[in-house]
């Protein structure tokens, strides 16, 4: 009976081991598996840049300056990408646009939606479409400012070692003059050891 | 009983072909320019690998790829395998380890060389850059000249000049270039003046239009298991070994310290070991002409010597290849001599077990066989407007031996063209 326990238990424990485990992660609780960029440096650097955004006063005094009305911004084509790394840098320019406009500090053209918007513009012109209720051409607002940035690295590799700098920084510059009204940096260091055992 | 014992030897025989034999097919095929069949076959290759072999054949796959024009597959590949090594770089399988001593060399996960690395990322930038992903290119550019410095950092220059890949050096100065930033494309020149000064441009200007084509001459060095045969000896505390190792001068010999528990009734014993040689493969190819728009440019200029820097990275590890081996071959002889050479049951078993472990010996044949054994460049000024670019190949006595499919290049937005021609 002993000797049958043994192999038993290694067979049940070997069983446990397979299949595939999925858990939801708390995006709050978020944290980095290595030096590498992560989801969890998407949510530092949006909070660092939206604090350093609503202090710089730049927002409320343009508010102020055109009574009450916000600015009207575009994100740059995409966050200039100076890393080691493959990035989606559009992502954080985008999680930056989506808190400003959720929390009212500007609106923002869609660089994205000009083709299609002049594709229905020029479908709704066309006896297809109601004249009467059809939408306007000649309305689409010019972006006074762009909110562009860089995002860098500097990187050890040695050994199991792996020193991870990196550093974004951002700006909101305006389209008429060409002075910087906004910048800010956020920047990190990690450095993440392997095991030597595999 | 006896029947079952020798389908265990033509079977372990047969999974233990040696990575240099499974590859043949695909090398022939890649190298005569069917890459289709050559991706069949490796498709084949990279389903069935164990997965010790298997990032190592996504190299294959990738590079293969890379020359069929597949950019999107190339690198998915090849960043999948160089995801894998980086993960395992500077990192001990005990499993690994136990299946390397007492089976054979080849039984552990494939760990890359540093300059295979570094060609890793070289292609990878090279098919982003030539599937048109600017970013993507400017980002392994930036991969690139990390690896480089992790892994050529703190050489003497006479390792440098070995073991340093010149290729990624320039690849990342026209980069560099590319993109305006003629300080940093300088730094890599220089580097590049130390190891291959007669490719460096005489002139850097970022703002030059000009034509950058490379290419790849001949195959890299492979390895093949030879058997090598040897004498071990008592002698004190100790065992002694000699061999004779294909390529060097007079016996070679190894000592075991503290190894002398072994009892031999003889005054020694015969061995074998199977030992991993550097062979390096003819090549057909010795000059290649540039043609553009049916005139001819100029000749290719050396850049990169792949084939010696895969010899100088064989050399280096040699010493550590040959103490696995004497681990092994005294452990084949303890159980042949000592433990199997009693007439009961046990006796028998470890004699068993002696003749598997001899029969399953092979060397590690492994390295990134899709390789070139050299890259060569030609650079000149190139007006806007389309260009047609192709290759004419001569053997040594200037004999026409064949010529690289044509490539159209047009207007781009970059003023220096990168075309890279097989």
């Amino acid at each position: 009976m002993k000797k049958l326990l043994v192999p038993v238990l290694c067979l049940l424990f070997i069983a446990a081991c397979g299949g595939t485990y999925t858990k939801e992660v708390d995006l709050s609780k978020d944290t980095a598996e290595n030096a590498d960029f992560s989801s969890a440096d998407l949510a530092r650097i949006t909070d660092g840049m939206m604090s350093s955004i609503q202090a710089n006063g730049f927002i409320q005094q343009y508010v102020a300056e055109h009574a009450g009305q916000k600015p009207v911004m575009l994100l740059a084509k995409e966050l200039k990408n100076n890393t080691d790394e493959h990035i989606n840098t559009r992502l954080i320019l985008e999680k930056i646009r989506t808190r400003m406009i959720n929390e009212g500090t500007a609106q923002f053209v869609d660089d994205q939606a000009f083709d299609t918007a002049l594709e229905q513009l020029n479908l709704q012109a066309s006896d297809l479409y109601d004249n009467t209720k059809a939408a306007k051409i000649g309305k689409f607002v010019g972006a006074k400012y762009v909110l562009r940035g860089t995002i860098s690295n500097i990187r050890k590799r040695s050994g199991r070692e792996d020193i991870n700098y990196m550093n974004v920084t951002m700006d909101i510059f305006e389209v008429e003059t060409l002075l910087i009204k906004w910048t800010n940096e956020v920047e990190f260091k990690r450095v993440s050891t392997k095991g030597a055992l595999r | 009983m006896r029947k079952a014992f020798l389908a265990t030897i033509v079977l372990l025989v047969v999974a233990c072909a040696t990575y240099t034999s499974r590859m043949e097919l695909s090398r022939d095929l890649y190298d005569g320019g069917r890459y289709g069949d050559a991706l069949t076959n490796l498709d084949k290759l990279v389903k069935d690998a164990a997965e010790r072999d298997y990032y190592l054949f996504l190299l294959e796959r990738g590079k293969v790829e890379l020359a069929a024009g597949a950019y999107d597959s190339a690198i998915v590949d090849l960043q999948k395998a160089e995801r894998r090594f980086l993960e395992i770089e500077g990192t001990v399988s005990v499993a690994d380890l136990f299946k390397n001593m007492l089976v054979n060399p080849s039984m552990g996960e494939y760990q890359s060389e540093p300059h295979e690395k570094i060609m890793i990322s070289s292609y990878l930038l090279l098919a982003y850059w030539l599937k048109g992903d600017r970013e993507g290119a400017f980002v392994e550019r930036n991969r690139l000249v990390e690896r480089l410095k992790q892994y050529t950092t703190g050489l003497s220059d006479q390792d440098r000049a070995a073991l340093d890949v010149p290729f990624a050096h320039y690849l990342a100065a026209v980069l560099y270039e590319i993109e305006g930033r003629e300080d940093d494309a300088r730094i890599e020149y220089d580097v590049l003046g130390k190891i291959a000064p007669e490719v460096v441009p005489s002139v850097l200007d970022s703002k030059l239009d000009e034509l950058i084509v490379f290419t790849e001459v001949g195959r890299a060095p492979v390895k093949v298991s030879t058997e090598i045969r040897g004498y071990l000896q008592k002698d004190g505390a100790s065992l002694v070994g000699f061999f004779n190792l294909p390529g060097s001068n007079g016996p070679q010999m190894f000592m075991l310290p503290g190894f002398g528990g072994l009892s031999l009734d003889k005054p020694g014993v015969l061995f074998t070991f199977a030992f991993p040689q550097c062979v390096k493969e003819r090549r057909v190819v010795e000059r290649c002409k540039l043609v553009v728009d049916g005139i001819e440019a100029g000749e290719m200029k050396p850049l990169d010597n792949l084939e010696n820097t895969a010899y100088a990275a064989y050399e280096r590890d040699l010493g550590a290849t040959l103490l696995k081996a004497a681990f092994r071959t005294y452990l084949k002889t303890v159980v042949q001599t000592k433990l199997g050479k009693e007439d009961d049951a046990k006796g028998i078993a470890f004699n068993v077990l002696g003749k598997v472990l001899a029969a399953v010996d092979r060397a590690d044949t492994r390295s990134w066989q899709t390789l070139p054994a050299e890259i060569r460049v030609f650079r000149m000024e190139c007006g806007p407007g389309e260009r047609k670019v192709s290759l004419r190949c001569l053997d040594a006595r200037g004999t026409v031996v064949g010529a690289s499919s044509s490539v159209s290049i047009s207007g781009e937005r970059d003023r220096k063209k990168i075309v890279f021609l097989i």
